[in-house]
């Protein structure tokens, strides 16, 4: 049997037990390529038991089976680089193991064997930056994005806030009419989430064990070392002095709203509207402060 | 104060055991929600070799709102005005709690690479950005020359 038929074989045996869940790409003379599958922990088709994934991708060399081929794992969604590491040594034993004969059956039911193992997302949660803990409540995203339910419900409804403000500011024609729909914080595609529910939650275990901040001496180094920049670019008077800078917009814009007085729907820099809305900062004992209630001025 | 968030700690601790190459960014000694941050001008742009100071704070709802930045230095940019505030969608609308100190501090440093004087914030600057970019790109690393270098 030559290569073209044994690999075609193969691929035929491949598409019978997968079905759709394999994709195979043809060169120009007809042979295979490319086979990928995206695959999946098994859960007896519990779509929603399914935290991890990805996809398979097998480049067939000329000479395959007789030669290995080169595979390698895309989009991993749940999966940290470590597992992802651990995934290559164990496909590349395989690969050696299957020398000659057919392996890409055999590396999917690798993969997918692993994944059910840990069906549980080792990457860590965007929003707190720390992983999922066995006891976690957390959300697998239609996207495969990860988040703790405490964590996501806080983006909502913070972010669901600002949307509700910034529309109010809008005439009624302006609005949006679909109101505030949620969207992933990683990917912002659209996602459906229920946050009365998601804001029960308790806070995320590894959170409540995470150690406290100390201040290193390498720090201390670091500190210094911006400190010498900060002051040799004062002597060359190349530092930002706010108050000056400040004065002068205080008169360009005396002198604006004097010619444009009727442009009263968007104060823009204007320092009274710096002065009024220095209360983002509120609570903020710090010696910047000043400096900050300048940002929340300009859109 | 309340207790710093977690989240703070584990990106500090981050930011110092893995730094982000051409970005350097310090907590205070009297306030960890505000960052000494010092980005280089990127190789290719009118701002190369240049050291810039900015300050990074972490507002009290973080990482529900983003941070607040600022360049220090002076620099000649259509897209920071004179008190050194920055024009980037991911410091305003488009923020997610998903970014993280290193994301923006990239994002701004990305900014030096590709000035956009279709969306100004220093008119003046866009300006001659626009009618005559080799006149303003002279200025930005005269600019640079003069104020964003180290001893």
């Amino acid at each position: 049997m030559s290569h073209h038929e044994r690999v075609q074989e193969e691929l035929e045996a491949l598409e019978a037990i997968l079905m759709d869940d394999i994709s195979i790409s043809y060169n120009e003379i007809g042979c295979a390529e490319l086979v990928k599958s995206t695959i999946f922990p098994s859960t007896a088709n519990e779509v929603e038991k399914q935290y991890v994934c990805v996809t398979l991708e097998v480049k067939l060399p000329e000479n395959y089976p007789d030669c290995k081929p080169v595979v390698k794992l895309k989009s991993p969604r749940g999966l940290d680089d470590s597992t992802i590491d651990h995934l290559y040594r164990e496909i590349n034993k395989k690969c050696d193991e299957f020398l000659g004969q057919p392996v890409i059956f055999e590396l999917i039911d690798l993969i997918r064997e692993n994944l059910t193992e840990s069906n549980l997302p080792t990457c860590q949660c965007a929003v707190c930056l720390y992983g999922f803990s066995e006891g976690d409540s957390f959300t697998k995203t239609q996207c495969f994005h990860y988040f703790h339910n405490y964590c996501l419900a806080n983006h909502l409804i913070i972010t669901s806030k600002h949307f509700n403000e910034e529309q109010d500011k809008l005439p009624a024609w302006k609005r949006s009419p679909e109101g505030f729909r949620a969207t992933c914080p990683v990917c912002r595609e659209l996602i459906n989430c229920d946050v009365d529910e998601l804001k029960t939650a308790m806070p995320p275990k590894d959170l409540e064990n995470a150690q406290k901040f100390e201040v290193t001496h390498e720090l201390k180094l670091l500190q210094q070392e911006m400190q010498q920049l900060f002051n040799y670019q004062k002597s060359r008077g190349g530092i930002i002095d706010i108050e000056a800078e400040e004065n002068k917009l205080l008169l360009i814009t005396n002198s604006n709203e004097d010619s444009a007085a009727d442009n009263s729907g968007d104060p823009g820099t204007s320092l009274s509207n710096t002065i009024s809305s220095s209360s983002v900062s509120d609570g903020v004992q710090n010696r910047n402060q000043r400096h900050y209630s300048n940002y929340s001025s300009h859109r | 104060m309340a207790a710093l968030p977690r989240r703070i700690i584990k990106e500090t601790q981050r930011l110092m055991q893995e730094p982000v190459p051409g970005i350097s960014a310090v907590p205070d000694d009297s306030n960890a929600r505000y960052f000494h941050v010092i980005v280089t001008g990127p190789e290719d742009s009118p701002f190369e070799g240049g050291l810039f100071k900015l300050e990074l704070f972490l507002p009290e709802d973080y990482p529900m709102s983003a941070p607040k930045v600022r360049f220090i230095t002076k620099i000649y940019h259509p897209n920071i005005d004179r008190l050194g505030r920055i024009c980037l969608d991911i410091l305003k609308d488009k923020w997610s709690p998903a970014l993280q100190i290193r994301t923006v501090l990239l994002s701004i440093q990305a900014l030096l690479s590709a000035p956009n004087p279709d969306d100004p914030l220093a008119n003046d600057v866009a300006e001659l950005w626009k009618v005559n970019e080799s006149e303003a790109i002279r200025n930005a690393k005269e600019w640079t020359r003069r104020y964003a270098m180290d001893n």
